[in-house]
């Protein structure tokens, strides 16, 4: 009985469906679906592909079934004691070095092995630059270095050249082509070169900047036991393991994060747009209920026909999504291959599963309003389609429950998400402002005049309540557009302006005191400038109230990742000029307290740290805590050299560790040929010159401009389909009052007028409202995200002011030009 | 002779899927500014098309239309400024109060004293206590007299209603006629009224019956027994 019931209603949701087609509103909803639809699959279609790789990949180019490295040599007690978990162990070294042959130079990392490597997997080298990579057992003679191609090509490099490397000339003998362990450098792309375990020890470098990994057989037993031996005795070490995670897991997971919390954004248009739709919906479908209750069917039946009918359209609409879903997850797995190498394309039907459900849910939360008040329909609605009330704000609720929960879901970065919702908020509510005071007035002042404009303005403060959120939708579809613009056209300017505003055109970020007194004796010889220097040392953060890190905090973030490195902690006995506190009490001069520490303020949020927290660094060789006293913030103006954790004077004298020293220096051309001689005589002193950082922030530019770009077309797409759907929402109001106005006898041409009016209004407050929210944004999120002084460019805000007024005015004329499609005749039909 | 609306030799016509349908075919017809008319007729007959090109709001098939106003003959596109209309359905804006839904068609015309002139036409209409009331809180009678002032507070030549009382019990149905009739007396406006309902149809001076495509004249009154049924507007 019940079977036969709901496959009448399907037929009859069937029958609707395919009436209601064509209908403005049901084509926007599709629009609205469709674009979040292939949006989120994509995404999780290209991300189950890249977990997927990295899985597999995690198998067969670790090289060993587990790696442990650390900035240090294990001490021989230490070694003794893994050498009782497992017999299977062979170490390498790595040293970022700059090398230079015939004035030309190179940042590379070199890494030292010796005969047993690799422990697995296959060494691939070849005599020749053009040859084919052949198996190789054992690394470089003594006296040898193999450079990889890039390398070769760099230098201007010849096969049996000799080079450099701090004292030692070493002969260029094979090409390398692939490391087993190559897995290990992740998403690096340094340029590489080896050489032999001896030779490293000859060239005599300072020991503390030398990584070592030891590559290590073991069964599952012996991992678990390696892990727990890790655990107790080298906590400030990293061990990865075939059962482990991929060291581009969180990376990719970070990256994947990003792309949800920017997805809030879409969601949050799509709610508008479906909201403004549900009242069309909402209309029709408690007029249906009504009308069957009047039959003597119960509400259900309009229920189960709504749903049904909603459920026939996305399932309809599935098709399309999938096939242009599958052509973007190709795309975007082509364009991920130059950092995944061979990520192949792959369809992930569970993952399609899983994400069509997950936005179906959405989705209905969002439909829910409507399905709502057909629950609570009457025959009495059949005369009184009033949809205000109960379901209003249900409506309103249940979308911000859901667009909260997504954010949750998402967020990286605590400080940006509150940052981004706080804008959002302030815009919504600058909106209302704006709309409520600027009709109000302007009926008021134009009162006393007559003429179209300030009857517009009176019609428009009459319907404040159904215009505003016609307003609200459209405006805020033109804050969001706005500010991811303005970020991807400042991100630009910013990173292109960096290179004048910074002070110094080479950046020295680690030089040992030695190096550092070198480089100054050098200045004074050769009249360079030395802008800022500042000292450092190396620590690595390992609990947070006695807690380890990983069990205080999960969460993926820009500071998490960097935590789970070394960091580097600066000391000082006064506030630094290009910082200011925030929060807690700065140290004063000459304390003896020395366990105390500021943490940067965007670091404090991400990790949730508070003023009084006990953080345990692992430094040299100690383990030392501090009780976090302050937090600061960068301030620009004085210098761009900052650190996150900044410790007292007095904590350097306690603490036994290599100093360092990250410095700025101004070269003019003539100078450049200086550089050589510094990485010649000191290989391991990390600069980065001034076309090096451009070059990098080209790269970075060029992404962020791809996934942005591609990113304001899916805001643009739907920016579009909320304004249809504000107009849709209306529309049957907007026929009703131009037939009236027809019928007080006006002509069409009128309607047009008023209609153009009423657009232009409509636009400035949005725009209006769309600017100052952005530029409010601006003031919030620059600073304390981008370390950027926002200055907004009055001229091209005005410009955008008045782009924004052209379109919107544009769109919305041409798109409710169906509503001067009407006549006194349809009010005299509508009996 | 009054400005009057003169129809001649008037033919409308439409095409469907199937057929052509003849509504009615030459169809002669005059309204005179200050006189009242009832169109009857069964559903279908084509009475609110007449009421359309009556107003100029549509064009007839073949035929003329004119309107003759001071002695002049104009086409009858110059008409749109001198008619109002009343609905069956009220169609009054819902967003807007009684007092600015009568004061609109003055606003959109630049009329500077368009809210007194309101208040004056919802005083003759009795509505003088519901001024700041909405639509949906008037009843259908009242929601009546508010168009019926909306559509007189302009003080147009001719009024075209097209079943006023359609929604109406009998006690507001008898109100609003005798309102609407004695409102257009008063303002000198031709009337013109379509109608299923006899009772409303005899209040007007010239009653006409649209059947099988003509138009035949049932009756014409004398004035004086309208005046004397009629209330004050």
């Amino acid at each position: 009985m019940l079977a036969v019931a709901l496959t009448h209603h399907l037929k009859l949701a069937g029958h609707f469906f395919t009436q209601e087609y064509s209908h403005a509103h049901q084509r926007l909803l599709r629009w609205t679906q469709g674009v979040l639809l292939v949006f989120i699959v994509t995404l999780s279609q290209s991300s189950e592909s890249i977990q997927n790789y990295l899985d597999n990949n995690l198998q067969g180019l670790l090289g060993a079934d587990a790696v442990l490295s650390q900035q240090q040599k294990l001490t021989s007690a230490q070694y003794t004691a893994l050498s009782k978990l497992t017999n299977e162990v062979v170490v390498t070294q790595q040293v970022k070095v700059t090398l230079s042959h015939k004035g030309q130079w190179q940042q590379a990392k070199i890494k030292a092995v010796d005969n047993q490597y690799p422990l697995q997997g296959e060494l691939l080298t070849s005599p020749t630059l053009l040859g084919s990579g052949q198996p190789t057992y054992g690394g470089p003679q003594l006296g040898q270095i193999w450079l990889d191609a890039r390398l070769f090509a760099s230098l201007s490099l010849k096969m049996g050249d000799y080079i450099q490397v701090a004292e030692q000339r070493l002969l260029v003998a094979r090409v390398l082509h692939h490391e087993p362990d190559r897995l290990m450098e992740g998403h690096n792309v340094d340029m590489r070169a080896m050489v032999n375990a001896q030779d490293m020890t000859s060239l005599g470098l300072s020991a503390d900047i030398i990584h070592y990994r030891y590559l290590i057989g073991a069964t599952s037993q012996q991992i678990t036991d390696l892990l727990k031996w890790q655990q107790h005795d080298l906590p400030a070490a990293n061990i990865h393991h075939k059962q482990g995670e991929h060291p581009l897991a969180l990376f990719w997971q970070r990256t994947e994060n990003f792309m949800g919390l920017a997805s809030i954004i879409l969601f949050f248009m799509a709610a508008i747009a479906i909201e403004q739709l549900a009242q069309v919906h909402m209309k029709k479908d408690q007029f249906f209920t009504a009308v069957c209750m009047s039959l003597g069917a119960s509400n259900n039946t309009g229920l189960q026909v709504s749903i049904f009918k909603w459920l026939i359209g996305l399932v309809l609409l599935l098709p399309v999504v999938l096939l242009l879903s599958t052509v973007f997850h190709w795309l975007i797995i082509y364009w991920l291959k130059e950092t995944f190498v061979n990520l192949h394309w792959q369809l992930q039907v569970w993952s399609i599963v899983k994400s069509c459900s997950f936005v179906m849910l959405i989705f209905a939360v969002f439909q829910t309003p409507v399905w709502f008040s057909m629950y609570n329909t009457s025959v009495a609605k059949l005369f009184n389609s009033a949809n205000k009330g109960l379901s209003h704000w249900f409506n309103k609720v249940s979308s911000i429950l859901v667009l909260l929960a997504v954010a949750i879901t998402y967020s990286d970065n605590g400080l940006l998400t509150l940052m981004m919702v706080t804008a959002i908020g302030i815009t919504i509510a600058l909106m209302v402002f704006l709309s409520w005071s600027s009709l109000t007035l302007g009926e008021k002042i134009t009162q006393r005049f007559s003429g179209l404009l300030p009857f517009s303005l009176f019609m428009m403060k009459q319907r404040i309540l159904s215009k505003s959120t016609q307003i609200l939708g459209i405006g805020l579809c033109v804050f969001l557009l706005l500010f991811t613009l303005m970020l991807l056209k400042d991100l630009g300017a910013t990173m292109t302006s960096y290179q004048r505003q910074h002070d110094g055109n080479i950046m020295v970020t680690q030089a040992t005191p030695l190096q550092l007194t070198f480089i100054e004796k050098l200045a004074v010889e050769k009249k360079l400038t030395i802008r800022q220097a500042k000292s450092f040392m190396y620590g690595k953060l390992i609990a947070v109230n006695e807690q380890s890190l990983v069990e205080f905090s999960q969460k993926p973030s820009e500071s998490m990742a960097t935590f789970k490195r070394s960091v580097r902690l600066h000391w000082n006995d006064q506030v630094p000029q290009n910082n200011e506190i925030v929060d807690g009490e700065y140290w004063s001069s000459g304390t003896d307290s020395w366990q105390q520490i500021s943490v940067e303020e965007e670091v404090m949020t991400d990790l949730g740290f508070v003023i009084g927290d006990r953080l345990t660094f692992f430094i040299g060789q100690q383990k030392i805590s501090f009780e976090i006293t302050a937090s600061h913030v960068f301030k620009s103006g004085a210098g761009t050299i900052t650190f996150w954790v900044q410790m007292p004077t007095a904590a350097s004298m306690h603490i036994q560790a290599s100093h360092y020293n990250m410095a700025s220096l101004e070269l003019d051309d003539q100078q450049s040929s200086i550089l050589a001689t510094l990485w010649q005589k000191y290989p391991t002193l990390r600069m980065i010159s001034l076309k090096e950082i451009t070059d990098r922030f080209d790269r970075i530019l060029a992404m962020i401009t791809k996934v942005i770009s591609g990113f304001s077309l899916m805001i643009i797409l739907l920016a579009g389909v909320v304004i249809l759907a504000s107009i849709s929402a209306l529309e049957a109001q907007e026929k009703k009052k131009n037939s009236i106005i027809m019928s007080f006898g006006f002509s069409r041409a009128t309607c047009l007028k008023l209609n153009v009016i009423e657009w232009l209004v409509t636009a400035s407050i949005t725009g209006l409202g769309g600017v100052l929210g952005t530029y409010i944004a601006g003031l919030l999120i620059y600073q304390s995200q981008f370390s950027l002084t926002y200055k907004p460019d009055f001229i091209w805000l005005t410009f955008t002011l008045f782009v924004i007024l052209f379109l919107v005015t544009t769109l919305g004329v041409y798109a409710s030009r169906n509503n001067l499609r009407s006549s006194v005749r349809q009010l005299m039909a509508d009996n | 002779m009054s400005n009057h609306i003169e129809l001649s030799n008037i033919r409308q016509s439409f095409q469907t899927k199937e057929s052509k349908v003849t509504l009615f075919d030459d169809l002669n017809l005059s309204i005179i500014q200050g006189e009242s008319y009832a169109i009857t007729g069964p559903s279908g007959a084509g009475k609110s098309s007449l009421l359309m090109l009556l107003s100029g709001l549509e064009q007839a098939t073949t035929g003329q239309g004119r309107y003759v106003k001071a002695g002049q003959s104009q086409s009858l596109d110059s008409l749109r400024a001198d008619i109002g209309f009343i609905f069956q359905q009220f169609h009054l804006l819902p967003e807007l109060t009684a007092l600015n839904n009568v004061a609109l068609p003055l606003k959109l015309r630049g009329d500077k004293s368009a809210l007194n002139k309101a208040r004056v036409w919802l005083d003759k209409v009795g509505l003088s206590h519901r001024l700041n009331h909405k639509p949906s809180e008037l009843s259908g009678g009242e929601q009546q007299r508010v168009a019926i002032a909306r559509a007189l507070v302009f003080e147009p030549n001719f009024i075209f209603a097209d079943e006023p009382t359609g929604n109406l019990d009998q006690k507001s149905a008898t109100e609003i006629a005798d309102l609407l009739f004695s409102c257009c007396q008063e303002n000198n406006a031709g009337l013109v009224v379509v109608t299923h309902s006899e009772i409303l149809a005899s209040r007007a001076k010239h009653i006409f019956l649209l059947e099988n495509g003509s138009l035949t004249n049932r009756q014409i009154k004398t004035q004086s027994r309208d005046i004397q049924r009629a209330i004050s507007c």
